[in-house]
């Protein structure tokens, strides 16, 4: 019998343990985000302490009688003392029959703790419920359409620009030139810079008083400067939010281009050469077939990378007229707008459906081709 | 290790261990999401040496942070912030965790002497009748900033001082005629909600929800889509702060909150003048911000506390914050003159705003508890689907009105000024 390879299990066992705690535990985390509410009510207690024995349940916002009231103080650490009530209130409960008993002053909103007559309620123990109530909210919300639409569109525009320029790119870089080193270093200049930098860096070229209406304006080929970016004209924001990801984006295609070509061997060249193939058939029967798995892997990369376009967006066109899905993540997570952590996890968890569905895809796509290959 | 390295080190340790429990000892720990850029932090803190109870450590916090900070302080039991400031929309939060002491007395006592802002003072009791949640700090406002050469083309027989929004517009339409290019600002990327709904609403229809889907909602959002935005720069929808567009030429008149505006009037006071926000059919809304100041059950010095809220009240420290960093008084009988120049000409605008006759105060929305950000978006939403995506007005305002009207019944939020008081959640008429 065959001993059971224990070793090889080991060695994966490192990074299976970091992909479980980094990755697929905050994954579940944020999907049950998305599809969990928190449900609220409120136990009415037998006594005036929180653990007495609940006499009845009321719901958010039911506004209850206050019978009775008691006071009494803790002592802080620092010496003042802080008054604590409960309330023996009655109200009417989901099932409209009317019941009495204890509330903590922590749960229910009231406008004098000393006199007040009524109050409501306004906080109480969480339940946890399936609830598909976030999902419809992100579907039903007006920018929703509106968000994927543009963010597909940019994909389709980005990706085969972004991989004709780094294809040309790693051959000019591969073809030692005088001077080519050169090259390497201005191709690769916005690899280090921050998606936000290089947002902010395209809006001064192209806001009405940046670099490029100077120029126009300067060289007399415009009388006035011309708004790019506005609303009544979306194209010219479009297209300055392509040319911005084609700048910060490429190299990183280009590099993956570049190892790729160091793989070829030189002989094959050289022997299409021997052959007499120009230029174009070594580029199109040699070069580019070969080129394919680092391709396959840079686009893999690139489109996981599109779906979460976000700060050039907002950096350039303000992310209210033009949005993309990130933008709505971070629009209904941001405590200052909607401070939905549960619809902006919708969100999240869509981007991530999108993003394992297109790797598939591809995966798929390179797999079925090896095959059909092979079967020649 | 040598003995000598090793003496010397915790030597140095209990030094340090010293340090700190000494300093906290009389040391009051200042908290506050205002003033929390480096230049405002240290002038915050030259105001500050001028208090005689003790040393005033003043940290700088994000809101979030604040929150964050006071809540795990108040899970421990042991607390190190004193004092806190922050806007009165951060204050729901801490109520609803009940972490903040009553005030009463101490606001009693200080009333005794100088006279705080009654309806700044009612704010500070959330809602409630005899809790004293926060003591009002300072306050700011919106106002209008204009280029000196765009007076000019201000239509005949306009003062600007009673400007209407529709003389903004012609005036507006007249800029652009004249130099070719829209020269009106608003922060739509900024706090454009608050101009929403503390001043085209309470303008136009006298209330801020209420009224919300009404007739004359509906030729408030004609008026802006039709009358007003052909003449606005359409590079608007990347505005955060208006002082960027103003310096650089961008746009000659322009609306936003006061310290963002500021930067223009220090750097060249010679170029620009400030002025009230203009009326509309109803009245003149605008909307005044509250910045108070509260204490944590937590803190571990609550009499010091209390001496710097009492310090922070005097009529000489609201003056040093307004000369130094652009801040309104809450209290009576601050000396405002030799203020600087700049300063001088916003606080012009925010009285002549103010004391005008058809004044609407505005306030913050009161009782969303958590959820305050949601109402800005309803607000945005409803402008962005008619102005930038031209939808129908009625429609989308009746559709932006039921999820309003969703949001007060779940927080049961009542009616807050300029609407009519309301008993139980505030209802879209």
């Amino acid at each position: 019998m065959k001993k059971f390879p224990v070793t090889p299990y080991l060695l994966l066992l490192p990074s299976m343990i970091y992909l479980v705690l980094f990755f697929a535990y905050p994954m579940v985390q944020s999907l049950q985000l998305a599809l969990r509410r928190e449900g609220q009510f409120l136990h009415l207690r037998a006594e005036p302490a929180p653990e007495a024995a609940p006499v009845g349940t009321l719901e958010m916002q039911t506004e209850v009688r206050v019978l009775d009231r008691l006071r009494t103080e803790e002592v802080l650490p620092n010496g003042r003392t802080r008054p604590i009530y409960w309330f023996q209130v009655e109200a009417e409960d989901a099932a409209g029959s009317t019941i009495q008993g204890w509330v903590s002053q922590s749960n229910v909103f009231i406008e004098s703790r000393t006199e007040s007559t009524t109050a409501r309620v306004v906080s109480g123990e969480t339940t946890q419920e399936w609830t598909l109530d976030f999902l419809r909210r992100m579907v039903t919300d007006f920018r929703f359409g509106s968000a994927l639409g543009t963010t597909i569109l940019l994909i389709a525009l980005i990706l085969p620009l972004q991989f004709v320029l780094a294809i040309i790119m790693a051959l000019v870089l591969q073809s030692q030139i005088r001077g080519s080193t050169i090259f390497l270093y201005i191709f690769t200049l916005p690899l280090g810079i921050s998606d936000l930098a290089s947002g902010i860096l395209w809006y001064s070229i192209f806001t009405q008083r940046g670099f490029l209406n100077s120029f126009l304006v300067s060289t007399g080929l415009l009388d006035q400067p011309f708004i790019f970016i506005q609303a009544g004209n979306q194209g010219w924001m479009i297209a300055a939010i392509v040319l911005a990801e084609v700048w910060r984006a490429t190299s990183i295609v280009m590099v993956i281009v570049v190892s790729g070509l160091q793989a070829i061997s030189r002989d094959v060249i050289e022997a299409g050469e021997v052959f007499g193939a120009n230029l174009w058939q070594r580029l199109r029967y040699i070069i580019l077939p070969m080129l394919k798995p680092s391709l396959q892997v840079a686009l893999i990369l690139r489109t996981i990378l599109a779906f979460q376009v976000f700060a050039v967006v907002v950096a350039l066109t303000g992310g209210n007229v033009i949005t993309v899905l990130a933008n709505e993540t971070y629009r209904w997570y941001d405590p200052a707008r909607f401070n939905n952590p549960n619809v902006a996890a919708s969100y999240a968890g869509f981007i991530m459906l999108l993003s394992l569905g297109i790797s598939m895809f591809y995966l798929r796509a390179v797999r079925s081709q090896e095959e059909a290959e092979k079967a020649l | 290790m040598k003995r000598g390295h090793f003496l010397l080190l915790a030597f140095v340790a209990v030094l340090l261990i010293a340090g700190t429990v000494f300093a906290q000892g009389d040391t009051i720990t200042f908290l506050s999401t205002q003033f929390n850029v480096v230049e405002e932090a240290e002038k915050a803190r030259a105001i500050l040496a001028a208090f005689e109870g003790g040393a005033v450590e003043f940290v700088g916090s994000e809101e979030a942070a604040m929150i964050d900070l006071l809540k795990a302080e108040a899970q421990t039991g042991a607390g190190t912030v004193d004092v806190i400031g922050a806007l009165h929309g951060t204050f729901p939060t801490l109520v609803n965790e009940d972490l903040m002491f009553d005030l009463t007395e101490l606001l009693a006592s200080i009333e005794e002497g100088t006279d705080v802002n009654d309806a700044f003072v009612q704010l500070g009791r959330m809602g409630t009748e005899d809790y004293q949640y926060y003591i009002p700090w300072m306050q700011a406002t919106y106002t209008m900033a204009a280029h000196k050469d765009a007076l000019q083309y201000l239509p005949e027989g306009a003062d600007i001082n009673a400007l209407t929004w529709a003389q903004l517009a012609e005036w507006g339409k007249a800029m652009q005629e004249a130099t070719g290019e829209p020269q009106l600002g608003f922060p739509v990327k900024g706090l454009f909600n608050r101009f929403l709904q503390g001043y085209a609403f309470p303008s136009f229809t006298g209330g801020m929800v209420t009224k919300f889907k009404s007739e004359a909602a509906v030729e408030m959002m004609r008026f802006l889509r039709d009358d007003l935005w052909p003449y606005v720069n359409p590079e608007s929808i990347n505005y955060d702060f208006m002082n960027g567009p103003l310096l650089s030429g961008e746009v000659m008149v322009a609306f936003d909150h006061v310290a963002r505006l500021k930067p223009a009037f220090d750097e060249r006071p010679q170029d620009f003048i400030a002025f009230p926000t203009p009326a509309g059919p109803a009245g003149r809304g605008f909307m005044p911000v509250v910045v108070g100041l509260g204490i944590p059950f937590t803190s571990p010095d609550p009499e010091g506390a209390e001496a710097l809220i009492r310090f922070m009240l005097s009529p000489e420290t609201q003056g040093a914050v307004l000369r130094d960093l652009g801040f309104y008084p809450v209290v009576s009988g601050v000396d405002t003159s030799n203020l600087p120049e700049g300063v001088a000409i916003q606080l012009g605008a925010v009285e002549a705003l103010a004391n005008s006759p058809d004044a609407i105060p505005a306030l913050l929305p009161v009782g969303l508890g958590a959820r305050g950000g949601e109402i800005n978006e309803i607000f945005r939403n409803a402008f962005d689907r008619v102005v930038n995506k031209g939808e129908d007005i009625q429609t989308v305002l009746n559709e932006e009105a039921a999820t309003l009207q969703t949001l007060l019944d779940e927080t049961g939020a009542a009616c807050w000024p300029p609407d009519a008081p309301s008993e139980g959640a505030c209802q879209v008429e």
